[in-house]
């Protein structure tokens, strides 16, 4: 983020205006928004490794299952989740849009097509939501009904998760000189919401497309 | 390295040898008696695996103990040891070796399993060939392996929280102990009704979990008369450590006279160790437990067993 | 701006003292974002639950001293090694070598704090919220969970009382806190140790230990999702009525055995990595001579790390697992003592022809050594498929890992607290406690956990209340080692807490041992450097006379009045 400098005294990276910390006894010495963007990283692929436990668990009963739909059940309508899918995957897109927007400083452009994003995220998960009522089986019918109610659960979640970060983020944005020390906070929710997206294309191949 | 360095090293590795070899024939001596085939092919494989430990832990510990011995530094003495490294050579030789042990360990260790071939889940696509499958599958020089040719036995394996049973279809027969003629092989099918239990009989190195919902095909052959312990090997919840079973080895013709007296024996509630002490403590005021899981009621069946009050602990 | 550090650092050394000052105690009870603090708050709270644990393990030691169930009921007697076994491992062993990775690699690698202070602390006080949770599971209707260290189901699943916040429920709730604990803390070390070494502190010029901290907190990252995705789906089992696990509704409870070893096999060398680690720390100091053979033993911790991943199912040998992978798993299993050797043996030669000193630290070190190769032998031996049918589940297994789990890892545990007392504290310890303590604990641990071995030979299993009386004999022998054991905690309690209070002060140095963190006072200051370290050499320099780092003078923020 911040281009970092090496100082004589070999303290690298000090980051300007982060040489004072409150308690004031020694300058920090490094490149936190660095840091962090790091640290977020190993979270998320960390994080990605529930989903492909959950995911090799989804496979595992589908290919071993013996009842694997629950009497009275054909199969997942597809047509809605593919529109929705669509949606997903290109607000994708639309937040590295307003990303670049932020980049050459015109906040007025990042607001709107982040405001696009999270409107995309929600009509994900409001059609999301019609699809559950509408299903004719629950969480407890078989295998099938828990994992299925599982993976879209728990994506579910994080779509939510991003859209509540994104909010944030908007919110800040309002904040003068909030991006005096770096984006931080709105790469890493782009990267997040990236994240959430690849996830839903594997779930969507796995679930509807794989029947 | 001069002439008697290595002459000691080579001493010392004789005199290691010797120990090592002698801990493996001493292994032989740790377990309950071999009787089953499969039991001397482990005890052989143990036995390997005792002497190569032996080696590599008395190596190690032996140079260290020297090391604690011999090599401490004086009362007064702050100075350094040789600033050495590292040894390429030694190195190396210290990753080939475990290396090529290794290699030679798995090979034998998958050997004997293969030799054994005591099936186990997912290999009852074997069945149809079941007759050709039941030796082990190298032509054995072992005299006392049974050849192919005898007849084998197919006994039905139940168990449940916390009992054994066990069903020969055949002469539609039921025992809570397990009765097996000597020198034939064994086929087992392994069911459970409720949780995963395990299926052990430590004089005949055997064992096998018991998955609910699928029946597992298990094999052996047992190869000497008597009475052995079959335990529950996998923890199934209050009474697991109460859910054991009696094994009877017994010569062919005794086998045959025991199927035929159980078969004219009216079915009857077996003693069953969970039950009994689930009974008495809830005739008790006090309880000092938690509340438990109910054990299923004693198995009905024809047969069960000579000394059941003495029966586990 | 040096000068101006430096009167700051005067002005703050009113609100954050050396530890060991008894004023001063009050801030381990804080929210403090200090690496420091946090890490002795991780290792004092997590020793605590270590006597926990080894008060449930007294209760077993006692009911199995005698064939009959007649100490405690059953169901008490299958919560004891429940409880024993997670309190052991999720409340011991993980949040003390997170304590210790916590104190030492901001030091050891130059750096002023952890990446993410906050989050540090966070990470901490999450421990003793999932310890009380799992305590609080005593009041739980039904009492505590019951199903083993493993929760498997069918058998976790089970519900007798069938209330909805049952012992199990709290299980895994508190393991779930754990998990999350643990996630945080590797973001966190793993982001310290690849983002804010010194200037010089190459990655082949870290210590092992942070070359094996790292290593086991990669395993974190990796493993720990696969637990927590299983523990996920067993709590929808468990409470919701969903049939992830639960044969008698057509799920399948070897699944969750995999994910569940997923992560637990792994886990083990998350928990002997960082020993590894202090081993190679601790027995060039004592025996004055580099470590041999470094560069190799820093990274075969990286090739520890990607063979965990592929051996989980040799803990499932006699389950439900088909002959091939049984053969295949064996195999991967074997080829772990290839870079465990390589370590094994570069310690022996690092030992060899040195200069001793055995002091309390040296003779935990060399202690645990010895256990640890045997405990690797008999674990190769659990790897040979054949003989493992024959002794999974029995007390084989049992005796196997203590004898790493407690003669490698608690007796390096040691090691580690008796080497860095004097750094941590600003005290020295008394060496005939210490070596008082080496002694009951060597004798007691082989007395209680030797005879394991013999038990399983002979097809005890393991989780039993009750056995048949041909296992007495072994049995007694292992109850008085235990108790011997538990006793071999009193010493080392005295000795640390009294030396703490009043021990002699410890120079910055006392070991004459190499390392940055040995350059700086005892204990070092807020922050630890004023400037930081330029590291222009290879670790473990003995008998070099070469200088470690170019600025010795400059590190220290203030000199303390001696
Ligand atoms: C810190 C913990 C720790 C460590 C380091 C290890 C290390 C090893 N363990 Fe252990 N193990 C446990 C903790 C640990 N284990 C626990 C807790 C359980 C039981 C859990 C439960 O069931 O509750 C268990 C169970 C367990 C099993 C399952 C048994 C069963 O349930 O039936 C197996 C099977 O393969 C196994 C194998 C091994 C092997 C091969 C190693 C290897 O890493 C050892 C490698 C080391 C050496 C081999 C010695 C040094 C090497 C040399 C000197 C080189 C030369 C050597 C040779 C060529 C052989 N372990
Ligand atoms: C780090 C891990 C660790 C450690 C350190 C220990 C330490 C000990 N363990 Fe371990 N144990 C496990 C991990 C560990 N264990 C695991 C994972 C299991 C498997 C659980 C399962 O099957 O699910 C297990 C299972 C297990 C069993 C098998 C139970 C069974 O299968 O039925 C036994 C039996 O002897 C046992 C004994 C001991 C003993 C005697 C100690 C001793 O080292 C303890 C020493 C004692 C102390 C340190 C206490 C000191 C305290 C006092 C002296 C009290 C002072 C008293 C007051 C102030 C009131 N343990
Ligand atoms: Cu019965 Cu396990
Ligand atoms: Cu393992």
């Amino acid at each position: 983020m911040n281009p970092t400098e090496i100082d004589p005294s070999l303290t690298s990276g000090v980051i300007p205006s982060q040489t004072h910390t409150s308690d004031g006894t020694a300058e920090h010495s490094h490149d936190e928004a660095g840091n962090s963007m790091f640290g977020f990283i190993i979270f998320l692929l960390s994080e990605s490794v529930i989903f492909l436990s959950f995911f090799a668990g989804y496979i595992v009963y589908k290919t071993t299952t013996a009842d694997w739909l629950p009497a009275g059940v054909t199969g997942l309508e597809i047509k809605e989740p593919a529109i929705n899918t669509v949606v997903l995957v290109s607000s994708s897109f639309v937040i590295y849009i307003a990303e670049r927007y932020l980049h050459v400083n015109n906040l007025w452009g990042f607001r709107a097509f982040w405001l696009l994003t999270m409107a995309m995220g929600s009509y994900f998960l409001y059609g999301q939501a019609v699809e559950w009522s509408s299903l004719p089986f629950g969480f407890t019918d078989g295998v099938f009904g828990g994992t299925f109610y599982l993976l879209t659960g728990f994506h579910g979640l994080h779509v939510l998760t991003g859209v509540l970060l994104q909010l944030i983020m908007l919110g800040r944005s309002f904040i003068p000189g909030n991006y005096d020390n770096g984006e931080f906070g709105v790469a890493a929710t782009s990267l997040f919401w990236h994240f959430v997206d690849v996830i839903w294309i594997i779930l969507f191949v796995l679930i509807y497309i794989w029947q | 390295m001069n002439i008697r360095r290595i002459l000691t090293l080579v001493v010392v590795a004789i005199a290691l040898a010797g120990i090592s070899l002698w801990m493996g024939q001493q292994a032989y001596s740790w377990f309950p008696p071999q009787a089953s085939a499969e039991s001397l092919l482990v005890d052989d494989l143990f036995s390997f695996l005792v002497t190569l430990g032996t080696f590599i832990f008395l190596g190690v510990v032996g140079t260290l103990t020297y090391s604690v011995l011999f090599q401490q530094a004086g009362k007064y003495d702050i100075s350094d040891g040789p600033a050495i490294e590292g040894n390429i050579t030694l190195e190396i030789v210290w990753t080939a070796i475990p290396l090529a042990l290794v290699i030679w360990i798995a090979a034998y260790s998958y050997q004997v399993y293969d030799q054994m071939s005591i099936l186990g889940p997912m290999e009852h696509v074997h069945l149809e060939m079941a007759t050709a499958e039941a030796a082990p599958i190298e032509p054995s020089t072992d005299s006392q392996m049974p050849d192919s040719n005898e007849p084998i036995e197919r006994i039905e394996v139940l168990s449940r929280q916390w009992a054994w049973e066990f069903r020969y279809p055949e002469q539609s027969i039921s025992s809570t102990e397990l009765h097996l003629p000597n020198n034939h092989r064994i086929k087992l099918t392994l069911k459970s009704e409720d949780v995963i239990h395990g299926f052990y009989i430590p004089a005949f190195r055997v064992k096998q979990d018991i998955i609910p919902n699928q029946a597992i095909e298990f094999e052996f052959t047992p190869i000497r008369e008597g009475n052995y312990r079959l335990r529950d090997s996998q923890y199934s919840g209050t009474y697991f450590a109460a859910m054991q079973a009696d094994v009877v080895v017994q010569s062919p013709e005794s086998y045959q006279q025991w199927l035929a007296q159980a078969a004219v024996q009216p079915p009857k509630a077996a003693y069953n160790q969970a039950f009994e002490e689930y009974r008495r403590a809830s005739e008790t005021a006090i309880n000092a437990g938690w509340k438990t899981v109910v054990p299923a009621a004693p198995p009905m069946v024809n047969y069960s067993g000579s000394n059941q009050q003495n029966k586990g602990l | 701006m040096t000068n101006l550090s430096s009167v700051d650092a005067i002005a703050s050394l009113g609100k954050q003292p050396s530890p060991g000052t008894p004023e001063d105690w009050k801030r381990f009870f804080s929210f403090s974002t200090d690496h420091k603090v946090i890490g002795i708050q991780y290792i004092v709270t997590s020793f605590f639950f270590f006597l926990i644990g080894g008060i449930f393990a007294m209760i077993v030691r006692g009911e199995l001293i005698t064939p009959e169930a007649d100490l405690v009921d059953r169901t008490v007697y299958n919560a004891m090694f429940t409880l024993h076994g997670t309190v052991m491992l999720f409340l011991w062993t993980f949040p003390v070598l997170a304590g210790l990775a916590n104190y030492l690699v901001p030091l050891m690698i130059g750096a002023r704090d952890m990446a993410f202070p906050r989050l540090n602390a966070l990470a901490f006080w999450m421990v003793p919220v999932f310890g009380i949770v799992l305590m609080g599971s005593f009041l739980a209707p039904g009492g505590p969970a019951q199903a083993g260290w493993w929760s498997y189901p069918p058998v976790s699943l089970q519900n007798p009382t069938g209330a909805l916040i049952s012992g199990q429920f709290l299980w895994l709730l508190a393991v779930a806190l754990s998990g999350v604990s643990s996630i945080l803390g590797a973001v966190n070390i793993v982001t310290t140790i690849i983002r804010m070494r010194s200037p010089g502190m190459t990655l082949f010029r870290m210590p092992v230990f942070v070359w094996a901290v790292l290593s086991a907190q990669i395993i974190q990252l990796f493993g720990l999702p696969a637990l927590t995705a299983g523990a996920i789906m067993l709590l929808f089992d468990l409470t919701l009525g969903t049939s992830f696990f639960d044969p008698a509704k057509g799920g399948d409870p070897i699944l969750f055995q995999h994910f569940f070893w997923f992560y637990s096999h792994p886990a083990v060398y998350v928990i002997i990595l960082p020993i590894f680690g202090i081993f190679s720390e601790i027995f060039p100091v004592y025996a004055r001579k580099p470590l041999f053979g470094y560069k190799v033993v820093a990274i075969s911790s990286l090739i520890i790390v990607g063979l965990s991943a592929i051996v989980w199912v040799h803990h499932m040998f006699a389950s439900g697992t088909p002959g091939w992978m049984r053969m295949l798993f064996m195999f991967s299993t074997m080829l772990i003592s290839v870079p465990t050797g390589i370590k094994v043996f570069a310690w022996v030669a690092t030992i060899w022809g040195g200069k001793l000193r055995l002091t309390s630290a040296m003779l935990f070190g060399l202690g645990g050594l010895v256990m640890f190769v045997f405990a690797g032998i008999t674990g190769i031996m659990l790897a040979a498929v054949p003989v493992d049918i024959h002794v999974n589940n029995t007390y084989f297994v049992v005796g196997h890992f203590h004898y790493v789990i407690y003669g490698a890892t608690v007796m390096g545990i040691y090691a580690a607290f008796y080497h860095w007392f004097p750094k941590m504290t600003g005290r020295m310890y008394n060496e005939g406690l210490g070596k008082l303590h080496f002694a009951l604990t060597f004798i007691g641990a082989n007395l209680n956990f030797f005879p394991m071995h013999p038990l399983g030979l002979q097809g005890m299993p393991r989780r039993v209340a009750s056995y048949d009386p041909e296992f007495a004999f072994w049995n007694v022998i292992a109850s008085i080692g235990a108790f011997l054991l538990g006793m071999s905690t009193l010493p080392f309690i005295l000795n640390m807490v009294g030396s703490w209070v009043q021990g002699e002060k410890a120079p910055a140095n006392p070991w004459r041992a190499i390392g940055i963190e040995w350059l700086v006072s005892s204990p070092p200051s807020h922050e630890n450097f004023e400037q930081l370290p330029v590291v222009i050499a290879e670790p473990y320099g003995y008998g070099k006379s070469e200088a470690l780092i170019s600025n010795p003078d400059a590190l220290e923020v203030i000199h303390e009045p001696n």
